[in-house]
């Protein structure tokens, strides 16, 4: 495969952004549509999301008498980290908007990064459900993280790289042969801690404003306005962040090598696909799985990290 | 000074005479009295002039690459004491210099809490920087061990001051205790190696370490593990640091864990990895296993702490452990002939190192301001900082991204690289399937203590600084002096530009590790990014990076926060007036870590209620929780136990009578005589 011209890249990165940035809304519309259906309710329109984002856009900002700058510096920094992140992966073409500026470590840093100052603002009202909240993602975060990066080392020693395009051209380039038995359990391991980076049933509940059940609302209640707006498709292009790290390490079908017509629609139609695979799975767990018990938590995770390390045994001890 | 050859050597040997000059007009200044030509701010200002001057010396050394040494003659009429400056000793005198000239800058407005202007212990300082400086570029075992001592003497001098309380006092009894044992391992290491050569420099240690046969290498190899290890704080050997550090004033913590605890790291790279050489795979997954051990286990007992400088110390440890694993994976790499990849993971090491001088002093300086200011260092009673402190608050938050490993600051890139490291251990075929798999599950380990890390810095800054205070302390606290915020914004500032100049700096160290590792470096730098040999050409590049996060970042701030200004009201909170008794606290935001790594921390709670009399109605509530140190209960105090109890034995021997110690003497000597008969 030659590498594709300058402008080339440039084409299909745009594609990637414009395609990333726009479907992020719709994919909560998607996850829940198929939530209320499962549940017997019509549900919110599909585009539900898209006015909730305009109207707190619209409306008026209240921060706490207690608050630092940090309050208003907070969601700004964290929309950058997720975009920037998301720009780094590859979904659409096989080479990232971004691509040569980092890899999958540099992912992981900037979710860490978000995490980081979403958590500190959290406190910043000095409300107790702030706390609540920061303290429950940091925790869960730390059995998440281990995990994830166990998942995505399988993908990545079999590429030979951590550089993103270099694991899906490896991919792709390598057909059903891909899917060792190594890399099947990263899959798995990384579709666990998917559903908590992505704040979903049994982990955390999006739709829940109860204060004993709160994760991520829990870290934003003291936001409004165009803030609340700005956290709020963040946590929304978290979600296709998070399908398209999976998606370059464990499924690089159907991405563009080249731009000719016909590959870039199969790759806006795979990419597509993929990512409302994902939103209908979740609004499935949304609507079948209860919420699980808090403490109960570090046995699922700790599974994934197991099963991950499963797999990375397999790799090295197993004859190839 | 021998025959000056060249004009590098020309400059080195002035800067060192400054260094020396300057460090000596310092500790003079410190003893004598108060005046108007000998202000307060004296002593300090003339180490920050001496600590520059070590940044000029060493940057000579690594811009040259030109070897300076000097032979100071024969000190107290034992020995000449040989001072060799190559790169690596370079690298470490330009990380002291740059800790110590913030440390010492923030030392003229700083005042240690319980000092007076009678306090002579601060005479230790300059003597301190002097010794460190001498560990680093000592190339004589026996001016290593003298300057070795001098370091160790000086900075427990400085942790217990003047007029100590009992608890700092058992401090520092703890600190001498534990760096002597260490100084032993070393002096043992040292004569096997001495014996071995005949001589005591250290050029001569190589050929002496290869002639050995492979059990003493090995014996050596674990003697100095245990003597550098100990200083350097990594676990088990660590128990000293979480005592020691708080109870310093706080630029003396800040140089204590941002360069002296690296003075073991110096000893490990220089000794185990140059000088004994390659080892068996053994030796480089023992050090890796110490990294991973000290880092997640140091950040777990951070994490359960609420004082906010062992908080910190305890970090210390967890950043030892990165660097350990780095080192751990260049021993490997090296012990199989893997050069890029030693090269990789020394550079991750050695790069770790300048970073976490720079973030830990940052964090340690603004704890010493947050503590002159608020009257405490206990989180629980801190709080709302950030409004009244907002240049410490500022530093302190920087200094807290850089050391949770986030991009684009600089601890994230040296973490980037240790990542790197590791990943190319585990894909070496030429390593054995255990190391590999050991490699792997660092990786995990890594992942584990970096968002441990985060959590515990959202904790640190969180509570206390955010939100409302917590005690009137806090809500009277105030800045403090400027030359204590200008040392402590150079440092936060230092933070972004070594992450965001990244690439350069780590082409420029792996330039030192390779030549540790005996070869120039292979491809291990370009320009602006980072790139991994170990993995096929990894990419970071920082400065973009952080470029397009500051332009996203920026674009929404200008749209929907700079032009629609919020209306301030009170936080929500159900109903009540909102009060700091709503905020979490440290203690209750680790609740749930404590939980879920129970197994390992061991948390004791007690909750005592008192009730009113005859209603079932509470009075009081007390609460106590802490974390059990296992180490502490399961290894030292059985040891602490077992020396004390044979003393008591051995004391008998001593009852003070002139006879019996004659008949002792009798005796020795008539088994001495039947012995070499």
């Amino acid at each position: 495969m030659a590498d594709p011209t300058p402008i080339e890249a440039l084409v299909l990165g745009l594609v990637q952004v414009l395609l990333v940035l726009l479907v992020a809304p719709l994919l909560l519309g998607i996850t829940k549509r198929v939530k209320s259906r499962l549940q017997y309710r019509r549900g919110p329109s599909l585009f539900q999301p898209y006015r909730d984002l305009a109207k707190w856009w619209r409306k008026e900002a209240v921060e706490s008498d207690a608050a630092s700058p940090l309050t208003a510096l907070a969601p700004p920094m964290v929309l950058a980290a997720v975009v920037v992140a998301t720009l780094l992966v590859p979904l659409v073409a096989r080479r990232a908007p971004l691509a040569g500026w980092g890899d999958l470590l540099v992912v992981v840093g900037l979710m860490a990064l978000g995490r980081f100052v979403l958590a500190l603002s959290a406190l910043d009202a000095g409300s107790a459900f702030g706390g609540m909240g920061s303290s429950r993602e940091v925790a869960i975060a730390a059995l998440v993280e281990p995990a994830l990066l166990l998942a995505l080392t399988g993908a990545a020693l079999a590429a030979g790289s951590t550089d993103l395009g270099a694991i899906a051209t490896a991919g792709a380039a390598a057909g059903t042969a891909w899917f060792t038995p190594a890399l099947l359990l990263g899959a798995g391991a990384f579709a666990i801690v998917a559903v908590a980076e992505s704040g979903h049933e049994p982990i955390d509940n999006p739709d829940t404003h109860l204060e004993l059940t709160m994760i991520h609302e829990g870290m934003i209640l003291e936001a409004s306005g165009p803030r609340l707006a700005m956290l709020t498709y963040a946590a929304e292009l978290k979600l296709v962040l998070v399908v398209a790290l999976f998606a370059a390490a464990f499924l690089p079908t159907g991405m563009a090598a080249d731009l000719s017509p016909a590959s870039l629609l199969v790759a806006v139609v795979a990419a597509l696909a993929k990512l409302v695979a994902a939103a209908v799975i979740l609004g499935l767990l949304d609507a079948t799985l209860a919420k699980l018990r808090i403490l109960a938590l570090p046995a699922l995770l700790a599974t994934a990290s197991i099963v991950a390390l499963i797999g990375l045994a397999t790799r090295l001890w197993l004859p190839a | 000074m021998p025959g000056v050859s060249s004009p590098a050597a020309l400059v080195g040997a002035l800067a060192m005479i400054a260094i020396a000059v300057l460090l000596g007009l310092a500790t003079v200044a410190a003893l004598a009295p108060r005046s108007r030509a000998n202000p307060r701010g004296l002593p300090p200002a003339l180490s920050a002039l001496a600590c520059a001057g070590m940044v000029v010396l060493g940057a000579l050394v690594l811009l040259t690459g030109e070897v300076v040494s000097a032979r100071a003659g024969s000190v107290l009429g034992l020995a000449p004491v040989d001072l060799r400056i190559d790169r690596l000793s370079a690298f470490f005198l330009v990380v002291l210099g740059v800790a110590g000239a913030a440390s010492s800058t923030y030392a003229i407005g700083y005042r240690a809490h319980g000092s007076s202007d009678r306090d002579r212990t601060e005479a230790a300082f300059p003597l301190f920087l002097a010794s460190l400086a001498l560990v680093f570029g000592a190339h004589d075992a026996f001016a290593f061990l003298l300057a070795w001592e001098v370091m160790a003497l000086t900075s427990a001098a400085l942790v217990v001051g003047s007029r100590p309380s009992p608890s700092v006092a058992r401090a520092g009894y703890f600190y001498l205790a534990m760096t002597h044992l260490a100084t032993a391992a070393l002096v043992v290491a040292f004569a096997i190696l001495a014996s071995s050569s005949g001589t005591t420099d250290f050029a001569s240690f190589g050929p002496a370490a290869a002639s050995l046969p492979p059990v003493g290498r090995d014996v050596v190899f674990v003697l100095l593990l245990v003597a550098f290890g100990t200083k350097a704080g990594a676990i088990p050997l660590h128990v000293w640091l979480p005592r020691a550090h708080p109870v310093a004033p706080s630029h003396v913590s800040a140089l204590m864990s941002g360069v002296m605890i690296k003075a073991g790291i110096y000893g490990i790279v220089r000794f185990g990895l140059e000088i004994l050489g390659p080892g068996p795979e053994w030796w480089g997954l023992l050090v890796l296993v110490i990294g991973v051990a000290s880092a997640v286990l140091g950040v777990l007992y951070a994490l359960m702490e609420h004082d906010l400088k062992r908080l910190l110390a305890f970090h210390s440890i967890e950043n030892i452990g990165i660097i350990l694993i780095g080192v751990g994976v260049a021993i490997l790499a090296a012990g199989h002939g893997a050069v890029a990849l030693a090269v990789v993971a020394l550079t991750a090491a050695l790069f770790h190192t300048l970073n976490h001088a720079l973030f830990k002093s940052v964090l340690f300086l603004s704890a010493g301001s947050v503590q002159a200011a608020a009257g405490t260092r206990d989180l629980n009673l801190l709080g709302g900082l950030a409004r009244v402190m907002p240049v410490t608050a500022l530093a302190f938050t920087i200094g807290a991204a850089a050391i949770s490993g986030l991009p684009p600051l600089n601890g994230f890139a040296s973490e980037w690289l240790t990542f790197q490291g590791l990943l190319g251990a585990g894909a070496a075929t030429a390593l054995s399937p255990v190391t590999r798999s050991a490699a792997l599950l660092a990786v995990g380990g890594l992942g584990l203590t970096a968002a441990l890390a985060v959590a515990c810095f959202v904790k640190a800054t969180g509570v206390g600084f955010l939100a409302l205070p917590r005690s009137p302390g806090a809500a009277a606290a105030r800045e403090t002096s400027r030359w204590m915020g200008a040392s402590m914004v150079a440092l936060a500032a230092a933070c972004i530009g070594v992450g965001l100049a990244a690439g350069p700096i780590a082409a420029g160290i792996a330039t030192i590790a390779g030549g540790v590792v005996g070869t120039a470096p292979v491809g291990a730098a370009v320009a602006v990014t980072i790139v991994g040999p170990g993995m096929g050409g990894a990419v970071y590049g920082p400065a973009g990076i952080g470029a397009v996060l500051l332009a996203v970042a920026a674009a929404s701030w200008f749209v929907g926060i700079r032009r629609r200004p919020a209306r301030r009201a009170p936080t929500w909170t159900c109903g009540l007036v909102p009060e700091p008794a709503f905020e979490y606290t440290a203690t209750s935001y680790a609740k749930l870590i404590r939980l879920y790594f129970g197994q390992v921390l061991r948390p004791v709670r007690e909750v005592t209620v008192e009730l009113h009399p005859g209603t079932p109605f509470p009075r009081t509530v007390r609460y106590h929780g802490e974390a059990r140190h296992l180490i502490d209960e399961r290894v030292y105090q059985p040891l602490h136990r077992a020396a004390v109890g044979a003393a008591q034995v051995t004391r008998r021997l001593q009852n003070g009578s002139l006879q019996v110690y004659l008949a002792y003497t009798v005796t020795a000597v008539v088994i001495l005589l039947v012995l070499a008969r």
